[in-house]
């Protein structure tokens, strides 16, 4: 079936089957690749994105479901070359390691603070309780939530170049 | 009231794949079902999506609901109806034991898609699944459904016990006058309630009790019922209602240990709220 | 020191949030197929016949293989440090574990693939399967290798990992108690959010390029190498971007295959294992089975240490024996222990294959060693920090296989352990320090087991 769906506010034309699942159609057809196919079975929160403001997993989601309606993924968070507080929170407090739940975590973190979600830990956990990191252990995550609901504000002024220089400082 | 033809006959198939039938009403719906027969009823579609994706589901038909209506709740008096497409999280706010219930199912994010069709309807693998099972029996609910024969309203619990090739449509159910539940905790979001119970006082100020996690599917506990005037005993008689099985969350053993102090627990829960 | 406890920035920070990160599933490469695995649905079984000619004619599927088409079907992991290969990258006489490869397909789509991997007829004939380690050692246990139930090959042709120091039976003898503990660890899966995954692009000139989510790149290269009887400059390997390994990721799980299917079908080939597959046939950390028998003196001195260790390789060897080894050279832990008697076993079951995790057999015997040391004190009933820092490892003394120690930190971890939980050490204790022995810390026992930190 043909049928559109708006993509981080562009309208995108897909050619599926109506049972295809969203992330399938995503990653695949239309190249929107942060999602990520973690277990394709709605169990670890990789491949969520915003369905009309609302976190939902895409892998469980058949595209005819989603016919008209607004996906919002990690690659419309903010303008290119510059990074939501959210973005920049998950920077400053090294909330991402390897990176592969990353994508998901943003965008239900986003969801929760545009509905007004507090820095309290155990509500972020609550809405998050879904999510899956197997490398941080969760406490730099809901520090990085915690600090974007706040409104915290990031010197991210030591970017990669400024790693260099101070490696460059260790080795001599 | 005659019932209307459908319009037009809306069929997509996948590679392989089933005959894709996707409604516009619920009359349309209910004419697609027919009676049924090698029929995927996909709702939210959390457990047939991936079941579909990569074959360990092949239904000859996927009957698809979301443009179909079926959902909401309505209120008639004292009497609640909640259309079988009703997103699990619009439950959340509605009476225990139901909204205690719903708060431990899965997610937020799976709660807002998974239906209350789709939990009735889950069928037990390695895990005890369809929650809202002993909810549902504790309230005393009604569900009605269509298939072969036509319309069907009946009890949860006798639906449960047949409900093959069924399109559930909604449920029923008057307000209790005051619900508990009482479950053994997940160790994760994702993990299935291992064994619940469900208790409910109603206006009459009958109690009723369900459990969830204690035989094929959510059972009603009579013999606990007639006991319930003293709960450890309730918790005792339990066991000879229930049929306690290993999968991969406990062991028979653990239930029959844990069901009785859930049982007591509820009863409990249910004098403090009434 | 002006990088410990700066605050350094991530290098793919700003990646890792902008979904800038490409990981192997994201590599796009028009014209790409679809792997999946014919995996053996039996523990333990004879395969009679692999007929794979209904799959090769299904429209859309590309290529189908099986052990024919590999140059070296058994290549071990580690055969360059000495350990031989016993496993087949596709199966050909048996299958060992529930999940093992038979045969890969490449097709249009993954659904098609999945299809062609059920027109593969494979006839097998079930055979008895070893599932509990204890059981291996049976007279009437079944035969997982037709060498038997264990490993054969450590040094000098040895059946066992095998360690002795010290005069054991004097040990034993001299003891007040003998505190006995049986200690199991369970299998974990690592579960990495991304599953076992890697993309093979032929190039014209004929070299493979091969996105892979490895830990061991070269490792791996060598491996798919090895197995085709490639030189190395005909592979490229393009890795270094992983979701999540913690060991997991150095089996070359997925390479091999991905390269054989790429060079029959001539089209790019992406194999991308479900969270299924991940949980039920990638490699988990070894389930360990250890029994410690310690000799110990009413005043909290261990003299000696006897332990057998049953480590489950699962069906095949892969890293378990210098797993082995790493736990027989930690087995007192971070202790002195001066009199052991040590047996280390590989013992094959028919389960998953094991590997590598996050100190790779060494915490389960830190495991083991710290929950004995509880239970020693609980006999003696003496304080178990106490009795730690008694038998803490110092400098000159030897470890299980006679290297001395030049800078253990038992004594200063434990201090520092003490401080932060708030426990106020006795006086002897809070002073110590990692120094040579001496005095009332070098107890008759413990001399003949000192060696020189010079020598290391």
């Amino acid at each position: 079936m043909s049928l559109n769906i708006t993509v981080n506010g562009t309208s995108r034309t897909v050619n599926a089957e109506p049972l295809t699942p969203l992330l399938h159609v995503l990653r695949e057809e239309l190249d929107v690749l942060s999602p990520k196919a973690g277990c394709q079975n709605g169990g670890c929160g990789t491949c969520t994105v915003l369905v009309d403001g609302e976190p939902r997993r895409s892998c469980l989601i058949p595209i005819s479901a989603v016919e008209g309606a607004e996906i919002r993924t990690v690659e419309g968070l903010a303008p290119p070359g510059q990074l939501s507080t959210l973005q920049e929170a998950w920077i400053h407090h090294y909330a991402a390691q390897c990176g592969f739940c990353t994508s998901g975590f943003l965008m239900a973190a986003t969801a929760y603070l545009e509905n007004g979600g507090s820095d309290d830990h155990a509500e972020i956990a609550t809405a998050l309780g879904g999510h899956v990191c197997r490398c941080t252990g969760y406490v730099k995550i809901l520090d990085a939530i915690s600090a974007a609901a706040r409104g915290d504000s990031f010197d991210l002024t030591t970017t990669a170049a400024g790693l260099r220089t101070t490696i460059k400082g260790v080795d001599q | 009231m005659g019932r209307p033809a459908p319009t037009q006959k809306r069929v997509e198939s996948m590679s392989n794949g089933p005959e894709v039938l996707t409604p516009r009403s619920a009359t349309e719906a209910i004419e697609l079902f027919g009676d049924g027969g090698d029929t995927a009823i996909v709702g939210g579609g959390t457990i047939l999506v991936p079941e579909l994706r990569l074959g360990s589901a092949r239904p000859a038909r996927a009957l698809m609901l979301h443009r179909a209506g079926l959902a909401g709740v309505s209120k008639d008096g004292g009497r609640l109806t909640i259309g079988a497409m009703t997103p699990l999280n619009a439950l959340a706010s509605l009476a225990d034991p139901i909204a205690a219930c719903v708060s431990h199912i899965a997610d937020l994010e799976i709660r807002g898609q998974a239906t209350l069709g789709g939990n009735l309807c889950a069928r037990n693998t390695d895990a005890p699944r369809g929650d809202l099972q002993g909810v549902l029996i504790a309230l005393g609910a009604s569900v009605r459904s269509v298939g072969a024969g036509g319309e069907r309203t009946e009890p949860t619990e006798e639906f449960l016990a047949n409900r093959d090739d069924r399109l559930v449509l909604d449920v029923s159910f008057d307000l209790p006058s005051a619900g508990a539940y009482a479950y053994l905790d997940r160790a994760h979001t994702h993990e299935y309630t291992a064994l619940a119970v469900s208790a409910v006082r109603t206006s009459d100020g009958t109690i009723r009790l369900g459990a969830n996690g204690a035989g094929p599917h959510g059972l009603r506990l009579p013999s606990a019922e007639a006991a319930a005037a003293n709960h450890a005993a309730a918790g005792a008689a339990a066991l000879a209602d229930v049929a306690l099985f290993d999968d991969a969350i406990a062991s028979a053993w653990y239930r029959e240990k844990t069901l009785p102090v859930l049982v007591r627990r509820a009863l409990d829960q249910l004098e403090d709220a009434a | 020191m002006k990088a410990v406890g700066a605050r350094l920035p991530r290098y793919d920070a700003n990646e890792h949030v902008s979904a800038g990160t490409r990981y192997v599933d994201d590599v796009r490469i028009p014209g790409t197929l679809w792997a999946k695995a014919l995996r053996s649905p039996h523990d333990h079984a004879e395969i009679v016949s692999i007929d794979t000619s209904a799959a090769e004619a299904m429209e859309g599927v590309h290529a189908v293989v099986t052990y024919k088409d590999v140059h070296k079907n058994i290549h071990g992991h580690i055969e360059g440090l000495g350990v031989p290969g016993d496993e087949p990258l596709l199966a050909e006489t048996h299958v060992r574990y529930k999940g093992q490869p038979v045969a890969a397909v490449a097709a249009d789509n993954e659904e098609l693939a999945v299809r062609a991997t059920e027109a593969i007829k494979v006839t097998y004939k079930e055979l008895p399967s070893l599932l509990d380690v204890r059981k291996a050692f049976d007279g009437d246990a079944p035969q997982v290798h037709h060498w038997g139930n264990w490993y054969p090959h450590f040094e000098g042709e040895m059946d066992r990992r095998q360690i002795r120091k010290g005069d054991i039976d004097k040990a034993f003898e001299d003891a007040d108690v003998i505190v006995q503990g049986v200690y199991r660890p369970a299998a974990i899966e690592h579960i990495p959010m991304e599953t076992q995954v890697c993309q093979v692009v032929p190039e014209a000139g004929g070299r493979f390029v091969v996105y892979s989510a490895t830990q061991a790149m070269y490792f791996s290269m060598g491996v798919v190498a090895a197995h085709l009887n490639w030189p190395l400059n005909k592979l490229k390997f393009v890795g270094g971007t992983t979701g999540g390994g913690f060991g997991g990721k150095v089996d070359t799980a997925t390479e091999t295959i991905t390269t054989l299917l790429a060079i029959k079908s001539h089209r790019p080939v992406r194999w991308r294992w479900t969270r299924m597959e991940e949980f039920l046939c990638s490699s988990t950390r070894a389930p360990w089975h250890m029994e410690i028998a310690d000799a110990v003196t009413k005043d909290g001195w261990i003299l000696g240490r006897k332990m057998l260790t049953l480590h489950d390789a699962g069906a095949f060897a892969r890293f378990s024996p210098y797993g082995v080894t790493k736990h027989a050279f930690h087995h007192t832990g971070a202790y002195t222990i001066p009199n052991l008697e040590f047996n280390g076993f590989v013992v094959y079951t028919n389960r998953i294959p094991t590997t590598a995790m996050r100190g790779f057999g060494v915490t389960s015997v830190s495991f083991a060693t710290e929950t004995h040391i509880e239970r020693i004190a609980q006999t003696l009933g003496m304080d178990p920090i106490e009795l730690r820092m008694k038998n803490a490892t110092r400098l000159g003394d030897t470890s299980p296989n006679g290297i001395p120690y030049v800078d253990p930190s038992t004594v200063p971890v434990i201090q520092a352990i003490s401080n932060a939980a708030g426990f106020e050490l006795p006086a002897h204790y809070r002073t110590m320090t990692s120094a040579m022995r001496s005095g009332e810390d070098l107890p008759a026992h413990l001399v003949a087991q000192m060696g020189n930190p010079e020598d290391h």
